[in-house]
């Protein structure tokens, strides 16, 4: 077995190609896992080694956690990733063999998982879900074949898709699908249901968000939001604040960037947004010329994912809202960001590629008023301006854009109706840690 | 070569090429052991198992963009023999080599106004 020895310890030198998927808590830890060249985050299960399950995953994605675990080729191993030792692990379906809680490092363990797969010491997982074919394919004769239709059957005993009116005024299949709640290109837990005739989009809806319903405490929450949560009822430091918003924009400005194809530059933005401080504003300069050179502005978002004004009135959305030429910023009533000569930045467009540049502008004037804060504190009114728009003690901005989604993406190619639903930045946990009184109960 | 003779060359080709796949196939299977089962082999979206079959009647939306190039392909064909005459002829093959072509400029214009160069 010398040439196979010799294979096994080549292979296990590689990189270690994981599939992560981020519950509660863990978004920006999952991300930061993109800086590590020890491991590659990959798109699928398909071409990963190992499962890696980090924060809280509700018991209502066990299921999906668990196709995810079984769609991974052999060898296959599971590490799970506690962040808070004292919250629940959740989806308990999921066996995972390997553990590692929040002091350990990581990709430590999942490397050494991944070398022990390799060379044998360790067994492959077997799968979760039974082995049994849902919709076997099945004819009226008696191997199987036959029937009617044009294959004979029903192939792999699943329906086929049904005609719809094609926008061209043809009949033509609309197929039916459901992408999420683990797509790789999206938030843990976005499930995104559709209808598409070819590559266009013709109907869209969004599932309700599976982390509501328990309560979620503060400190459960990924550290980046916590400032704006706890900004809510107490006075928080501006600097403090505005540190916080720059971040979360090069954040979602990271992950916009890998589902654009432009992955080293996600990685530097990555890089940027995990250590930024306020002198760091000619950097983020750099990087919007950067920026100005790809694709991104020039032609592939512009014109795409148009949100009128008149649509985002008084729904607090943010940057969005800004990006479609509205004042709203619940900053301009605070008097500690009035006293710094707060005003905020807005653009006309409200195309994709705008919502793009404003939430550069406004990590680079975040930076400025977080320089510029010295020790003011916010006044807490129970109404704050988070990155993604106002925030309340019960409603969050991804709540309120949510409806907009379906008429958004109708009529979209695939790529675009992707590309504009990022540009909205919606994010399921922020909206689960501060959801109405009355839906929630008790964990 | 002179060993075997042309002959020679071409049976060892031809057991080669029999048993390289055997041989590779066998390889693979020993380092693939294990079996597939059916939610690997299932495709993967996201978590949530596919109820509809992916075959499905789309439109070709790209057909216009299919068909102009079809016809400017076969134009290009009235070329070669032109490029053959254009040596004799000169500059009175030129001029109406030129006009054909406006002609045909005039057809593409009427074509992007008509977005029939636009993908969807």
């Amino acid at each position: 077995m010398g040439l196979s020895a010799a294979l096994r310890a080549f292979a296990a030198g590689a990189e270690a190609p994981i599939f992560a998927i981020a519950g509660l808590g863990a978004r920006d830890a999952v991300q930061d896992l993109r800086l590590r060249r020890e491991l590659r985050l990959v798109d699928s299960p398909r071409s990963a080694s190992i499962l890696l399950v980090a924060g809280v995953v509700p018991e209502a994605l066990a299921e999906a956690v668990a196709r995810a675990h079984d769609a991974m080729p052999r060898p296959r191993a599971s590490v799970r990733w506690h962040l808070d030792e004292a919250a629940p692990g959740g989806a308990e379906s999921l066996r995972a063999s390997v553990s590692a809680s929040a002091t350990d490092d990581v990709v430590a363990v999942v490397r050494r998982t991944f070398v022990e797969l390799i060379n044998g010491a360790r067994d492959s997982e077997p799968a979760i879900l039974p082995d049994v074919d849902p919709a076997p394919w099945r004819g009226v004769g008696p191997f199987g074949q036959g029937g009617s239709g044009m294959t004979g059957g029903r192939p792999f005993g699943r329906p086929m898709a049904e005609m719809g009116d094609d926008r061209d005024g043809l009949r033509l299949d609309v197929l039916p699908l459901t992408v999420g709640p683990f797509f790789t290109r999206l938030p843990a837990g976005l499930t995104l249901e559709l209808r598409l005739a070819g590559d266009l989009v013709d109907e869209a809806s969004l599932f309700p968000n599976p982390f509501a319903g328990a309560a979620v405490p503060a400190s459960r929450l990924r550290p980046a939001l916590r400032p704006f949560i706890r900004a809510l009822s107490e006075p928080v430091p501006i600097r403090e604040l505005e540190l916080a918003r720059a971040r979360a924009h090069l954040r979602w400005l990271a992950d916009a960037l890998v589902a654009q194809q432009l992955e080293s530059l996600g990685r530097r933005t990555l890089a940027l947004a995990a250590h930024m401080m306020p002198d760091d504003l000619a950097r983020v300069q750099a990087l919007g010329r950067a920026l100005r050179r790809t694709q991104v502005y020039r032609w592939s978002l512009a014109d795409v994912g148009r949100l009128d004004g008149s649509r985002l009135e008084h729904l607090g959305a943010g940057p969005v809202a800004r990006a479609a030429g509205l004042t709203e910023d619940a900053r301009t009533d605070d008097p500690a960001y009035r006293a710094l000569g707060f005003e905020p930045v807005v653009q006309s467009a409200g195309d994709t590629a705008a919502r793009w540049k404003q939430r550069l502008l406004e990590t680079m004037q975040a930076l400025d008023l977080a320089a510029r804060a010295g020790e003011l504190r916010t006044e807490p009114s129970g109404r704050i301006e988070g990155p993604r728009g106002l925030l309340t003690l019960d409603s969050a901005p991804s709540d309120r854009l949510a409806p907009l989604v379906p008429a958004l993406l109708a009529g979209l190619e695939w790529s675009d109706a992707l590309a504009a639903l990022i540009s909205l930045d919606l994010d399921l946990e922020e909206s689960a840690a501060v959801q109405p009184a009355a839906e929630r109960t008790v964990a | 070569m002179t060993l075997l003779g042309p002959l020679g060359v071409a049976l060892a080709v031809f057991v080669a090429a029999l048993v390289a796949p055997l041989l590779l196939r066998g390889f693979i299977d020993n380092l693939a052991r294990a079996p597939t089962t059916v939610p690997q082999r299932m495709p993967f979206v996201g978590g949530v198992a596919p109820e509809v079959h992916a075959w499905n009647r789309y439109h070709a939306r790209y057909y216009t963009m299919a068909l102009v190039f079809l016809a400017f392909d076969m134009e290009m064909v009235f070329m070669y023999p032109w490029a053959v005459v254009f040596v004799r002829e000169g500059v009175s093959a030129f001029v109406e080599m030129a006009m054909f072509i406006t002609v045909l400029l005039l057809g593409v214009l009427y074509m992007w106004r008509e977005r029939a160069l636009a993908w969807a």
